[in-house]
């Protein structure tokens, strides 16, 4: 009796902690700030919001930011969902680090996505001057940039390698026999695909595409970047009203509206979810076929595809490596390690704490804890929506993603303000800029393990504790190992979003706690181009092989001995 | 084994950084590259020399992130900085608005009286004025011959001219904000939105900050730039390169100053008095002009030869008075944004 009620207590607890972490954290300074939307004078109103939206220029910005994000969905989808074909099928030389590296586009910061864009992408950049010079052009044949088109295509180099990396999480532990049964049955190939394979992977497709969609939503500085003059995304609007003009009430105002329009569509995402997830058997191995071997027709269009997406991927990220490396010397360009020892100095790290080396330190530090944190948050969290059926339990699930959906700006003046107040006098520095890097990344923890759990035969849990194991047992055992990819997949996106965060931690850092995309902005704005790209070229660097290490330090961490491939 | 290795290294990780505290501390706001590469480093181990302090600069950001987090503090009671360094001009309405900083007269900054006095721009002289540069149009000479370029506001807006401008979006970029109150100053209000309009085909793009608008230049998209008088400087002593010149239209520049206050409610305004009139004595002030690539506001200041000759002084700075930008910024961003977006 009471070994129940001290099991049930014990399950609360670890349902009501992460909870708490989020009300405290999360909702109480949001909503403090929020409130200055809708409060005049201690009375609620609608005039500033009504005010958004009366003005024309408002709501089409407003229509404008849903719209790109859509395209840029798409695009992302069209990129990704092969690449996640060929990780699941094929086997290659390297195909784990390869794995491993798809993540690196995310965290960069957008200003390098950017440059690298101009570089590789540009009018003037090296894809058009090959094509040039390739076929004797005068001007440049691809003009991609300063339209949508440049807008979709960097936010797909953004969004494509989540949408790879959740279906694929997905996909590999797929048991072969659904479609050797639809096989069997006389399916063609394409039709297998589309009637079998598709249907059953449909929720960790729509959970990148719900992520990405999220993402290109809230887009600002590649919109600007990229997009030009005629672009402009709620995000800016926000900033704006905040930053430039200090005005919170309007600046408040349109928070609410993007996180409401944010929100509503990951209700509608949540409902849909819902409905695609279905029990399915779940396996270990899938086989696979060597892509080097045997050429093949199929095989020759999978390589013609590698190449044009490695050029999306690759090519601005070396036009950014070929920056560090050369400079402009009296009209002309030659080979330099001027701009790395630039960074490797280290005669600023006394006065002010901040050698660019020491941002890699920090760097790493904040999002190794970040991600631990936010695992810990999100799992419990993930549990609950997965395993338990309540009431509003939609609700509960769309709330709980507000963090992805709130402008980055607005979080970053909400949790300054409410850090420098009681009850939550945390003040700025290191253990701020963790809670809000953990805050911005569980989303990804949850998305990533609920349709995972959710797929998951609820009987082999049933099973173990027929046989006698304790829930905490049969989660260790059964449960963990099954969804360890899932999970991976989720803490390694928390790290990812941490080391790429920019606006909250501007706002909350103190001297000493630069991170690798802040030295890139500071070489920016001190005409330190040349170092901007080889601090760029670091940060990819670091980034890749921290992800490596991760991944497979990971997968020994929750893979245990238990179940050896 | 091997997971306890990977687990105690992670661990090791997390601890290592432990940040040391001095003794009393004066903490100092400023812009990113006024703290990494400006002055600050100078400034912080000279002053530290003379006094018996621990100088602390405070930059994670820019100018106006930098002021955004001070205002927030200040809401709270609690601001975090004893001096700020970095108000421009432009910002001047919304730092001065909420009376963060405590006026000044020539008594407290002795270096005062030899500050150039078109510099001095807040009447309460809370905030008083190290440096100032002027916001013109940079071309590529070798896309764009001397003679082919526009001498006017209205010669830019020559079809020949088509695609050719890199501009900073006003709303995200003070140097952006600078061009746009220029074309106000000379077009009047609401006479700028009918020239932006025309202007507009001509616009290659129009980027968030500086950097990136002058990243785009460098990479050759555009020959033309919305930058400072003082690139020609820069390029000359940096990059060996006269490639890059000044533009003048209307024979004008915008004048941008930059300026600096001391925080209401520091317990230590003495040193932040001798703090600010140190930066405005001559041996940092010489400093300016090749490490922050402006000039300085202190007019006994010897600038380099190469600075001299090749930064470029507008026969005709314009500037809208603070006092104007104050009551109409938030309508004149959002026309703007109206004409751009809609045009």
């Amino acid at each position: 009796m009471w070994e129940a009620r001290i099991k049930r207590f014990g399950r609360a607890a670890l349902i009501a902690a992460p909870l708490a972490f989020l009300v405290l954290i999360f909702y109480y300074p949001l909503l403090r700030l929020f409130q200055e939307g809708v409060v005049q004078e201690g009375h609620l109103t609608l005039k500033y919001i009504g005010g958004v939206f009366a003005e024309p220029y408002f709501r089409h910005v407003i229509l404008f930011t849903a719209e790109q994000a859509l395209l840029s969905t798409l695009l992302a989808m069209i990129i990704g969902l092969p690449w996640a074909y060929i990780f699941t099928r094929y086997q290659f030389p390297l195909k784990e680090t390869l794995r491993s590296l798809t993540i690196v586009p995310f965290v960069l910061p957008s200003i390098t996505v950017a440059v690298g864009f101009i570089l590789f992408f540009g009018n003037n950049g090296h894809l058009n001057q090959l094509l040039m010079g390739l076929f004797g052009l005068k001007g440049p044949p691809l003009r991609l940039l300063y339209s949508l088109k440049g807008i979709v295509l960097a936010h797909a180099f953004y969004n494509a390698p989540i949408i790879t990396r959740m279906v694929h999480a997905q996909w590999e532990r797929l048991n072969p026999a659904y479609e050797e049964s639809a096989q069997a049955l006389g399916a063609g190939r394409i039709r297998r695909f589309f009637e079998v394979t598709l249907p059953l992977l449909l929720p960790g497709l729509m959970t990148g595409a719900a992520l990405a969609f999220i993402f290109c939503f809230l887009s600002f500085p590649i919109v600007l970047a990229l997009g030009g003059a005629r672009f402009s995304t709620i995000e800016v609007e926000i900033y704006t009203q905040f930053i430039v003009l200090y005005q919170h009430k309007l600046g408040a105002a349109l928070a609410i509206i993007q996180i409401a329009l944010s929100l509503l569509f990951t209700y509608g995402y949540i409902l849909l979810e819902g409905r695609f997830t279905r029990e399915v058997e779940v396996t270990y191995s899938r086989s696979t076929v060597p892509l080097l071997r045997r050429f093949t027709l199929g095989k020759g269009i999978v390589w013609l595809f590698i190449g044009i997406s490695g050029l999306l991927f690759l090519g601005p990220m070396a036009s950014v490596f070929y920056d560090s490396i050369t400079r402009e010397w009296a009209g002309r360009t030659v080979f330099t390690l001027h701009w790395y020892s630039y960074i490797f100095q280290s005669q600023y790290e006394a006065l002010i704490g901040a050698a660019p080396l020491r941002s890699v330190v920090n760097s790493l530090q904040l999002g190794l804890s970040a991600m631990g944190l936010a695992s810990l948050v999100g799992l419990p969290i993930a549990f609950v929506i997965a395993r338990y059926r309540f009431r509003g339990r939609r609700l509960f699930d769309t709330l709980v993603m507000a963090s992805l959906g709130v402008s980055s700006v607005a979080l970053g003046a909400a949790l300054l303000s409410a850090f420098l107040r009681p009850p939550l006098e945390l003040g700025s520095g290191w253990l701020a800029i963790v809670l809000a890097h953990s805050i911005l990344a569980y989303p990804f923890v949850i998305r990533a393990v609920v349709p995972v759990l959710e797929g998951l035969k609820q009987g082999l849990v049933e099973a173990a504790r027929s046989l006698g194991a304790t829930r905490l047992q049969a989660f260790r055992d059964i449960e963990l190992p099954l969804i360890r990819r899932g999970l991976l997949v989720g803490a390694i996106f928390a790290f990812a979003i941490s080391l790429g965060e920019m606006s909250a931690t501007i706002m909350l850092a103190q001297p000493g706690l630069k991170t690798m995309p802040l030295v890139v902005n500071d070489l920016r704005a001190a005409r330190s181009f040349g170092g901007a790209s080889a601090m760029s070229s670091l940060l990819i660097l670091v980034t890749a092989g921290a992800f490596v290490i991760i991944e497979r330090f990971g997968e020994r961490l929750f893979g245990g001995t238990r179940w050896s491939r | 084994m091997q997971k306890r290795s990977l687990l105690l290294i992670l661990i090791a990780l997390m601890v290592i950084g432990v940040i040391g505290v001095g003794t009393e501390k004066l903490v100092v706001y400023t812009y990113s590259s006024f703290a990494s590469w400006g002055a600050a480093p100078f400034i912080e181990e000279a002053f530290e020399k003379k006094h018996d302090v621990d100088v602390q600069f405070v930059a994670t950001g820019d100018a106006r992130m930098m002021l955004t987090k001070l205002l927030t503090e200040q809401e709270a009671g609690r601001p975090g900085a004893d001096v700020f360094i970095g108000v421009g001009s432009v910002d001047l309405s919304m730092a001065r608005g909420e009376g963060l900083f405590v006026p000044l007269t020539g008594e407290d900054i002795p270096n005062l009286t030899s500050v150039r006095e078109d510099l001095l721009i807040d009447p309460t002289n809370s905030l008083i004025p190290y440096e100032h540069s002027y916001i013109t149009l940079v071309y590529d000479s070798q896309v764009l011959a001397v003679e082919d370029i526009p001498l006017t506001f209205e010669q830019l807006l020559d079809p020949k001219y088509k695609k050719m401008l890199i501009l900073e979006d006003p709303r995200t970029s003070s140097v952006g904000l600078a061009f746009l109150l220029w074309t106000i100053h000379q077009y009047g209000d609401p006479g700028y939105l009918d020239y932006w309009r025309k202007l507009l085909p001509n616009v290659l793009t129009i980027t968030q900050g500086w950097s990136a608008a002058y990243d785009l230049f460098l990479a050759r998209e555009a020959p033309i730039v919305v930058s400072f008088s003082t690139d020609t400087a820069y390029s000359v002593i940096e990059e060996g390169s006269t490639r890059y010149k000044i533009m003048l239209l209307n024979s004008q520049g915008y004048r941008s100053i930059y300026l600096m206050g001391i925080v209401k409610g520091t317990k230590q305004q003495g040193l932040c008095k001798e703090l600010l009139d140190f930066v405005l004595s001559s041996e940092v002030q010489e400093m300016i002009s090749t490490t922050e690539w402006m000039f300085p506001a202190n007019r006994e200041t010897l600038l380099p030869v190469l600075f001299y000759q090749n930064a470029v002084f507008p026969p005709d700075p314009v500037m809208i008075p603070a006092e104007r930008i104050g009551g109409n910024l938030d309508r004149w961003l959002l026309e703007w944004a109206g004409v751009i977006v809609g045009g």
